[in-house]
């Protein structure tokens, strides 16, 4: 039992991340590659504050929010000044830069040795959660707020500006809307909420090391997303259902070990080429990447 | 005058280190309450010179003056919030809103717009994007009038629309924004005879029962000569002629070196 709440938790952790994705990517039309990196700044961040303070709840999610937000500045001021294809390779390059701290930067990060023993995180200051029961109600209590959260964001009059910056970035300047402060928030509110996944992530495992925040998780949080869907909530959510299910599901057809890993990222390389080349909207979703 | 454009100078210099002068010292006013068009060859720096003037353009000398205030150095949001509302180009609806949506992203009133105030300020939003709905319906009724086919349509996508409806459609849009002045690129291009009639009636409309000032860029001269009151010619990267419509358009240095006539 305690394996389909570990599944669980990570769906959870997986639908925040795709949402978080969505928000820029999907609906502001700036393709990123480095999600991973404001969940891994959440993660270390999250662990600084959990070790150092043993921080309650509320105060963890507020700081990660906060800190990993403003990561996020570096990449929205990179898109002001990059468009198309070269805001694509400079969110890349944001994302090497970060993994490549967190391994190099030993004192601070403990590098590839990773950090154990991270204290879980205290519910109004008192109660320190642990065990799968406990992570899956709380993970389980973020998503559901992050899609409420996005789904509210879609529905707003913020959200039309974002999918109007997606149509026709100079016209919406034109209309006097100030397309810059939009997209920053975008960039802001997606970081929060991947810093917010990162936290939760290693106040679950406990143990965290930079492996688990590279270039490639980057590239498989974009890939759910395409695979679900963009532009809507229904897609992220139904991509992080599939790329987090999907391995799950070849366990039972009894391959050995070697060979459903391989498998995976076979079907998970198809799955995309099917997607992009016959639905490009995701098998969900609403719009095309432009 | 509305608009004054002083001594406007620039450049670009080509992969090959060639300096190319597109505007050599543009002056041009724009009378209030009135339609001046601007004519010219391809690429004599017409758009360029509506790009300057709304800021997307900003590695020019000289000065735009809107109104007593100068625009140089000011981001094209807050040009467009000072009162300049602007058609681009084959510009359309925004694709992937719906007309109704189009209509809101226009409007002057910006409510609602920063992410999180429809969950803070849910009433207020909600009373302000109920105010721009009636606003939009008012403008397409005014414009389309009561029985209009649009009012039906206003939860429609705007890939739905034909290019002339879009083109009719973004020019009803810019009455959102409460402008007093609108730059309008080639309104008639790529649209149908019975279109261009309903653009000059719009067009019109604007300027006589808004009081909006029009300057526009067209290259349909027959529709220049129907609608503008004044038309500057842009040649050689001076106004190398201004006055009435059809002073200007039958000049013969004009007709030689631009209609080829």
């Amino acid at each position: 039992m305690e394996y389909v709440f570990h599944i669980a938790i990570m769906l959870n952790i997986y639908i925040m991340l795709v949402l978080s994705a969505n928000l820029t990517t999907g609906m502001a039309n700036l393709l990123t590659m480095c999600q991973a990196a404001f969940y891994g700044i959440g993660a270390y961040i999250g662990t600084f504050f959990l070790m150092q303070f043993h921080c309650p709840l509320v105060v963890i999610i507020a700081v990660v929010s906060l800190v990993t937000g403003l990561f996020s500045f570096v990449v929205s001021y990179a898109s002001v000044k990059l468009k198309g294809d070269y805001f694509v390779l400079a969110s890349m390059g944001f994302q090497l830069i970060v993994y490549t701290i967190l391994y190099n930067w030993i004192p601070v990060t403990r590098g590839p040795y990773g950090i154990p023993g991270i204290p879980g995180i205290r519910l109004f200051g008192i109660w320190e959660l642990s065990g799968v029961y406990a992570y899956f109600a709380l993970s389980l209590v973020l998503a559901v707020v992050a899609i409420l959260l996005f789904n509210n964001l879609h529905d707003s009059p913020y959200g039309r500006t974002l999918r109007a910056i997606k149509a026709d970035e100079l016209m919406v300047q034109s209309m006097g809307r100030n397309t810059l402060a939009a997209k920053a928030w975008a960039f802001f509110i997606s970081a929060a909420v991947a810093g917010v996944a990162g936290v939760v992530y290693a106040a679950y495992v406990s143990y965290i090391d930079p492996t688990s925040f590279t270039l490639n998780e980057s590239i498989f949080i974009i890939s759910a997303l395409f695979i679900g869907g963009i532009g809507n909530v229904k897609g992220p959510v139904f991509g992080a259902l599939f790329v987090v299910l999907l391995p799950e599901l070849l366990r039972f057809v009894g391959l050995p070990d070697a060979v459903a890993a391989n498998l995976r990222q076979v079907i998970y390389g198809l799955s995309l080429i099917l997607v992009v080349y016959f639905r490009p909207q995701g098998l969900f979703g609403k719009m095309v990447l432009k | 005058m509305l608009l004054e454009i002083k001594d406007i100078k620039m450049s670009f210099t080509s992969a090959h280190n060639e300096t190319f002068n597109l505007l050599k010292g543009v002056d041009l006013g724009v009378e209030a309450g009135r339609i001046t068009a601007l004519v010219g060859g391809n690429g004599a720096g017409k758009t360029t010179l509506f790009n300057i003037i709304t800021g997307f353009e900003k590695g020019y000398s000289g000065d735009v003056i809107f109104e007593g205030n100068n625009l140089n150095k000011i981001s094209p949001h807050k040009i467009s919030l000072m009162g300049i509302g602007r058609l681009f180009q084959g510009g359309q609806l925004l694709e992937g809103l719906t007309l109704m949506e189009n209509m809101k992203v226009a409007s002057d009133d910006e409510t609602g717009e920063r992410p999180f105030e429809s969950l803070l300020k849910a009433r207020k939003v909600k009373q302000k994007e109920v105010a721009k709905e009636a606003q939009a319906r008012a403008v397409l009724e005014r414009i389309f009038g009561t029985d209009s086919k649009y009012l039906q349509m206003l939860d429609t996508e705007a890939s739905a629309f034909s290019y002339g409806e879009q083109r009719l459609l973004s020019l009803a849009r810019l009455l959102m924004g409460g402008d007093r002045l609108l730059l309008l690129d080639e309104p008639t291009s790529g649209v149908n005879p019975v279109y261009i009639a309903t653009i000059e009636r719009i067009i019109r409309e604007m300027v006589e029962k808004e009081g909006i000032t029009v300057l526009l860029i067209e290259h349909n001269m027959q529709f220049v000569r129907k609608i503008a009151d004044t038309c500057a010619y842009l040649d050689d990267g001076v106004i190398s002629k201004v006055g009435p419509t059809a002073e200007v358009l039958d000049d013969k240095s004009v007709r030689n070196s631009y209609l080829g006539l």
